[in-house]
């Protein structure tokens, strides 16, 4: 018995390692009589605790394991996952320390809280239990809600936090309210014994669905999915733009995967009213955000609906993942998607982060006025990162959509594709409206202000990247493709 | 490795001129002279070890791309590619050397955009797989967009998006089709592939007389992309907008190549995928043809703007196109194939010779001026010459081609032949009317402004129209000189259109072609195995 003990904690140490090294630079203000240390070794040691994680999770690979009487699993989804959100998170780390908002006397606290939310997250992506994936979604919100109120000037910046946390309890109110109807159906909340009554449960027992309607309206708070979008623009813009840039990638990410778990199951195949209502959420998702994205002219906020229209699309790929034949090729996509829009949403909100020059301001479309010839680099990379989120071959975001489409349509679902389609072409409007201002205007550009080598090294890298992956995205996928086939 | 050569040169070019400190105008534009010449001699030694007596691809490259999903890089050329691509490298020295002083900002970016634009052109006519001829296809919007949009004239901006995205809505749905026909070959073959050559095996079910069946949704879906690329009435709104925006350079590139990309999309995908759909539906791209061209000869008759006069006419010669290749028949798809050609040559010229005038008066309105004839004679000579191969005098290039695919309509019938004619007529009108008023009669504001008096065109505009002029009645005495090379695949296209499949033609690139498993059959032999 203590031999499985010590094994499940073995599989677990990566949080464990993640955990200590979180606490560090706060142990050391504490001792330093709260003097803020150096925030190159706080960065230091946040990077040091990511490795280490990273490290103990490649060095665990490779294992089809559970722990904990099943309720935390350890497989290719796992370790996949976890190696971007710790790469998401590095980034995260490396655009607030440049930043103006999250610089300053707190950055052990900020280390400390970002590390914290990232091991939420990571007991999110292992769950294998609806109490464990409640316990990590909490984890990684509670973290979050304080991360969004760290811009001490800034009242957007608590409006933010508190609308996000109001409406985020309520969610999690909801999801555990789920929960509790799933256990009382099914008796059990692991997930491969839900999966498995699901094929009964779903079109006999309404309690049953009420429950899971219940879960799935919490998961899409997470991951702003319509109905419960709302809140995305606000706190997305209030936030300081390097947590608003970890919040938009990592949490999709992570919330992404707890809820593909749940679909992993051949039951799903002939709940066709339960699947109507997902696709039409997606649709509107996409709709919404693109539509309304169009309208903005604050450039945050764009970006912020924008994400709302990737979760659409990336709803595209967990229908076709949930009540298709083939999962493993949904799962694919969905992850694979994850992954490039990840990329490309981190270096364009590192490109907001750069043009903020205070704590409270906002980057209209026009500070980006002629900017290209000023920045011919930059101006290069946010042309690049734009035309992967508008989905441009042949680039990272081309893909991921391909791969998206393609699973859907390998399902026959071309009503919902088409929509995707349509989508697109809607959303290719406003991602060109920067680049129109960058290079198309002859005014005078904006300077760039402060400390930004970190910040320009992520757009100019991310950009690269997604080029690069773009031309060979065959071994990306195959690594995603051997990963979800690990699982099963 | 040609192929591969000829498609990426460019791109490798524009990294390189990209790295040329952008004070240097001078050593950019004699760089990327220099450069567009390399790639243009790459493509006459296509030309030259070209084998004309196939209709099998040549010079074939294969290298797996996404293997997961059979997506692969997959060059080859043809009697139908050939032409288009040559083209291609012949006119992008031409519009370099005729933008010389009319771009003075941010010329870097020009040029480097010029060279990744003739990459993606090139690639597109090159590409063998349906991927990534849609990367090409897709790709060649982003510098085209820039070019309109940086370059271009007051209303740049919304014509440069409305390009974009009218183009993008058309190939996205291409692209649903592609991953349609991938999943239906993967159905019944069981390997994913997206090759062409697979393509082309797949039998897809046809019903005709309904719209809701695969093959005709499939091919609608690919004919909106190219119609709106080509474009054909009614989803041609967009060129005027940007070719009265574009610079001179982007208005011949898009005229002279970028259209084409759309009619060689119908003579490669849609005609030989869809066989049963096209011809069922072929009536209404004849139909929707017709009315392009009598509409937009009637349209070009009233603008007061030689350029939009110009965009217009293009409307109406692209209608030509569509008609000769939905003729369905050898001489019009070689009057297609051939009107390509002429059409990029004699526009991309009146666009040029549109641009030398503007750069000279800053004025594009016919009623400004008039006797030009007098001020400007070797102008007047060189654009009279130009206009008789716009309206297909004989002995210049646009009369063989509108001839062969008047031979192809009357073929048809006889009511659509008669319509076609009348574009002729009117043809010669627009144009003839224009040149009246602009070179000939009483001076106009323009002509007889003493304070800025006219000067002929210099040595470079000589030089940048010679080469043109000399097509234009190269192609117009000697058309076998050009069709004999791409008889072969036509014929091929024509004859086996049913059952269409190309073969991998391995003696002319010996080695280039290994690894792929495609059996080798001359097309001699298929052809009379259909038989």
């Amino acid at each position: 018995m203590n031999m499985q003990l010590l094994q499940d904690v073995v599989l677990v140490s990566p949080l464990i390692a993640l955990f200590a090294m979180s606490l560090l630079p706060v142990m050391m203000k504490v001792f330093q009589g709260n003097r803020e240390p150096n925030p190159y070794v706080t960065l230091f040691i946040g990077f040091i605790g990511l490795s280490l994680a990273t490290g103990l999770t490649a060095a665990l690979s490779g294992a089809d394991k559970t722990a904990f009487s099943g309720a935390i699993v350890f497989d290719g989804i796992t370790a996949w996952m976890s190696y971007l959100v710790y790469l998401i998170t590095a980034v995260a780390l490396m655009l607030s320390f440049d930043h103006v908002a999250t610089r300053g006397r707190q950055f052990a606290e900020f280390v400390f809280l970002m590390l914290s939310s990232v091991l939420g997250m990571i007991i999110l992506i292992m769950s294998n239990d609806l109490i464990v994936t409640f316990i990590g979604i909490e984890t990684m919100s509670l973290c979050l809600y304080i991360l969004c109120a760290m811009s001490k000037e800034d009242v957007l910046s608590k409006e933010a936090a508190f609308k996000y946390f109001i409406l985020g309890s309520f969610a999690s109110a909801i999801f555990l309210y789920g929960i509790a109807f799933i256990y009382g159906t099914v008796g059990s909340t692991i997930f491969p014994d839900i999966l498995e009554s699901v094929g009964t449960l779903i079109s006999t027992n309404t309690l049953f669905v009420v429950g899971l309607a219940m879960v799935t309206l919490g998961f899409a708070f997470k991951v702003s999915v319509f109905p419960l979008h709302a809140w995305t623009p606000d706190v997305y813009h209030g936030a300081p733009t390097p947590v608003t840039a970890f919040m938009a990638t990592a949490v999709k990410a992570s919330t992404f995967v707890a809820f593909l778990r749940l679909f992993e199951s051949e039951g799903y195949g002939d709940a066709v009213q339960f699947q109507n209502v997902l696709q039409w959420l997606a649709v509107l998702t996409m709709l919404i955000g693109n539509v309304a994205a169009v309208m903005q002219d604050n450039f945050k906020r764009m970006l912020a609906y924008s994400s709302i229209a990737h979760s659409g699309y990336i709803m595209v790929g967990l229908i076709a993942a949930g009540f298709g034949n083939n999962f493993d090729a949904g799962a694919t996509s969905v992850i694979f998607y994850l992954f490039s829009y990840a990329l490309m949403t981190l270096g364009t909100f590192a490109v907001v982060a750069m043009f903020e020059k205070a704590e409270n301001s906002t980057v209209g479309m026009n500070e980006l006025k002629g900017m290209a010839n000023r920045y011919p680099l930059l101006s290069l990379s946010l042309t690049v990162l734009l035309l992967s989120l508008a989905g441009i071959p042949p680039t990272l975001g081309f893909f991921g959509k391909f791969y998206l489409f393609s699973a859907a349509i390998e399902q026959d679902m071309y009503w919902l594709v088409l929509w995707g389609v349509i989508n697109s072409v809607i959303s290719v409007y406003y991602y060109l409206r920067p680049i129109v201002m960058m290079y198309m205007s002859d005014d005078v550009p904006v300077e760039i202000v402060g400390t930004n080598g970190m910040t320009r090294l992520t757009v100019i890298f991310t950009a690269a990247l997604i080029v690069v992956l773009g031309l060979m995205s065959s071994p990306v996928l195959k690594a995603v493709q051997r990963s979800v086939t690990n699982l099963f | 490795m040609l192929l591969t050569a000829v498609t990426f040169l460019p791109l490798v070019f524009a990294l390189l001129i990209a790295c040329v400190p952008s004070q240097q105008t001078r050593m950019i534009r004699v760089a990327s002279l220099v450069f567009s010449l390399i790639v243009f001699a790459v493509s006459v030694v296509l030309v030259a070890r070209f084998d004309r007596s196939t209709a099998a691809l040549q010079f074939a490259e294969r290298l797996p791309w996404v293997p997961e999903l059979g997506i692969s890089y997959f060059l080859g050329l043809d009697g139908i590619s050939l032409w288009l691509v040559v083209l291609t490298t012949f006119l992008t020295p031409v519009i370099i050397l005729g933008s010389w002083e009319s771009i003075s900002t941010k010329v870097k970016g020009f040029h480097a955009s010029l060279l990744i634009l003739e990459t993606a052109m090139i690639g597109s006519f090159l590409a063998m797989d349906a991927i990534l001829f849609y990367v090409f296809f897709e790709l060649s919007l982003v510098p085209m967009y820039f070019m309109v949009g940086i370059w271009g004239g007051t209303r740049r901006v919304y014509a440069t998006l409305k390009f974009f995205i009218y183009t993008m809505l058309g190939s996205l749905m291409m692209l649903l089709a592609i991953i349609y026909l991938m999943y239906a070959h993967h159905d019944t073959v069981g390997l994913f592939s997206a090759s062409l050559l697979d393509f082309y095996k797949l039998q897809i079910p046809f019903v005709a007389g309904t719209f809701l069946n695969p093959q005709t949704l499939l091919f609608f879906a690919f004919a909106l992309a190219f119609a709106i690329k080509v474009p054909m009435f009614p989803l041609h709104t967009w060129l005027p907008d940007a070719h009265v925006e574009a610079p001179t350079p982007g208005s011949v590139i898009l005229a002279g190549v970028m259209l084409k990309m759309g009619t060689y999309g119908f003579m490669r995908f849609v005609i030989p995928l869809f066989p049963e759909a096209a011809g069922y539906w072929a009536w209404l791209f004849i139909f929707l043809g017709l009315v392009g061209i009598v509409y937009g000869a009637l349209v070009a008759m009233v603008q007061p703007d030689i350029k939009k006069l110009v965009a217009y006419s293009s409307v109406s010669h692209m209608g030509y196109i569509i008609v000769g290749l939905f003729a369905m028949n050898v001489y019009g798809a070689t009057g297609g194939l051939y009107q390509m050609l002429n059409h990029g040559v004699s526009t991309g010229a009146l666009f040029l010779l549109v641009g030398m005038i503007y750069e000279r008066t800053h004025s594009r309105e016919i009623v400004k001026y008039g006797g030009l004839a007098k001020a400007l004679p070797i102008f007047t000579i060189l654009f009279l010459i130009v206009t008789m191969s716009s309206i297909a005098v004989p002995m210049t290039n646009g009369f063989v081609g509108e001839f062969l695919i008047l031979l192809g309509t009357f073929e048809v019938s006889r009511v659509y032949g008669v319509v076609a004619v009348t574009g002729v007529v009117l043809g010669a009108a627009y144009m003839l009317w224009m040149v009246k008023r602009v070179f000939f009669g009483p001076a106009g504001e323009l002509v007889k402004d003493d304070h800025h008096p006219l000067v002929d065109l210099n040595l470079r505009e000589i030089v940048v129209m010679a080469p043109l002029i000399v097509l234009v009645f190269w192609m117009g005495l000697f058309p076998n000189h050009f069709l004999d090379y791409s008889k072969a695949s036509i014929e091929h296209l024509i004859q086996t259109r049913d059952a269409y499949q190309l073969t991998i033609h391995t003696s002319a690139a010996p080695g280039a072609a290994s690894g792929v498993t495609s059996e080798v059959v001359s097309a001699a032999e298929t052809a009379e195995a259909r038989k």
